[in-house]
């Protein structure tokens, strides 16, 4: 599972989530891909079960690139807990995905198999989706 | 080669965002056209046709302006991330018989040997042809190729008078073998046992099991 090996801090303030996304909102490595629509948090676990998904449905065919990474910790203060005493502890690892962005790409495979392995991921991410290709496809 | 596109531009004369987006709002696209030391012109496209105008790389565009006609290329196309709208266009102005630098994309093409996986390493190839006369795509043919084989950009089949800019020895297209089953299985059972996941038990398995049991007992049954 993606995780950060060494951070300078260990709990943040929540990620902004307004506005879309600046950059690596067009297809960089692969020739299909899942595009955010809205924005959301991507936990490190959602984005490992979706890269299995893909995996598992394109079986030995293709490759897959993982464009975004969970560098931002979330806290979360244990449960039945007076308010203050200061900020809860460090909880989940989060990408702060925002729409346009270009969260998976997939190539080496026909259209059809990226399109069925792609919708098997996006069921696992926590955002509206669309399915992307080079040639212009959905865009 | 590129088509040739005809669209009728109007010439701009209010500037900033207010203005651009009024444009926009009229189902037209702001654009600029520069090129050879002259004056940049700000101009106004029409809205659809500059967009299928624009769906080719590298497109060459006639555009009128008043009596004057320009030839040109679009450099830059600034389209919304989500939308399917062109928000501004930057347009060179060539010359017939000018050589222009183009990224010209590539397309693979035939199946390659069983149990290889093809990867696009270099989408797209810079190449220096005549304005007039730009390739929409570079073929590379991947037909019975065995993993390892690597294709350089050196090793491309450019169209006639093409030069290429990109560095020789640039990787276009890697051959590599596929990963074994059991490499994979292994891979996506440490993956899942990390990530927490849990397979259901289908019908099937059920079945199958519960075979296995009625075996073992009908076994200790006899002995």
């Amino acid at each position: 599972m993606l995780i950060p090996r060494r951070v300078k801090h260990r709990k943040q303030h929540h990620p902004g989530r307004s506005g879309a996304a600046k950059g690596g909102t067009t297809l960089a490595f692969g020739d299909y891909g899942i595009q955010a629509l809205t924005p959301a948090y991507v936990t490190n676990r959602q984005i490992e079960s979706a890269r299995i998904a893909m995996t598992r449905y394109i079986k030995r065919g293709g490759k897959v690139w993982i464009n975004i990474y969970p560098d931002r910790p979330l806290t979360k203060k244990p449960a039945e807990t007076r308010m203050g005493s200061g900020k809860g502890s460090p909880e989940w690892w989060i990408a702060n995905v925002k729409p346009g962005r270009i969260m998976f790409e997939l190539s080496g495979v026909p259209e059809e198999t990226a399109r069925e392995a792609m919708r098997l991921a996006m069921h696992k991410l926590p955002m509206k989706t669309r399915f992307v290709t080079r040639e212009g496809g959905d865009i | 080669m590129s088509s040739t596109n005809k669209l009728v531009a109007e010439e701009r004369t209010q500037f900033g965002k207010g203005a651009a987006r009024k444009i926009r709002r009229d189902h037209k696209i702001p654009a600029v056209m520069y090129g050879h030391g002259a004056k940049p012109i700000h101009i106004t496209l029409p809205g659809h046709d500059a967009m299928m105008a624009l769906k080719h790389a590298n497109a060459l565009l006639t555009i009128t302006l008043g009596d004057e006609e320009h030839m040109a290329l679009a450099k830059d196309v600034q389209r919304d991330p989500i939308k399917p709208v062109i928000e501004h266009v930057d347009l060179v102005i060539v010359r017939k018989g000018e050589k222009v630098t183009v990224d010209v994309p590539v397309h693979i093409e035939g199946e390659a040997a069983p149990e290889t996986v093809v990867t696009t390493d270099s989408n797209t190839l810079q190449l220096e042809v005549e304005a007039t006369n730009i390739p929409e795509s570079l073929t590379v043919s991947v037909e019975g190729l065995e993993a390892g084989t690597q294709i350089l950009a050196g090793a491309v089949e450019l169209p006639a008078g093409a030069t290429l800019v990109t560095d020789a020895e640039a990787l276009v297209v890697n051959i590599t073998a596929m990963i074994s089953q059991e490499a994979l299985d292994a891979e996506m059972a440490e993956a899942e046992a990390e990530a927490g996941i849990e397979h259901e038990e289908s019908d099937a398995d059920a079945e199958a099991t519960a075979a296995a049991e009625g075996e073992g007992v009908a076994a200790a049954d006899e002995a």
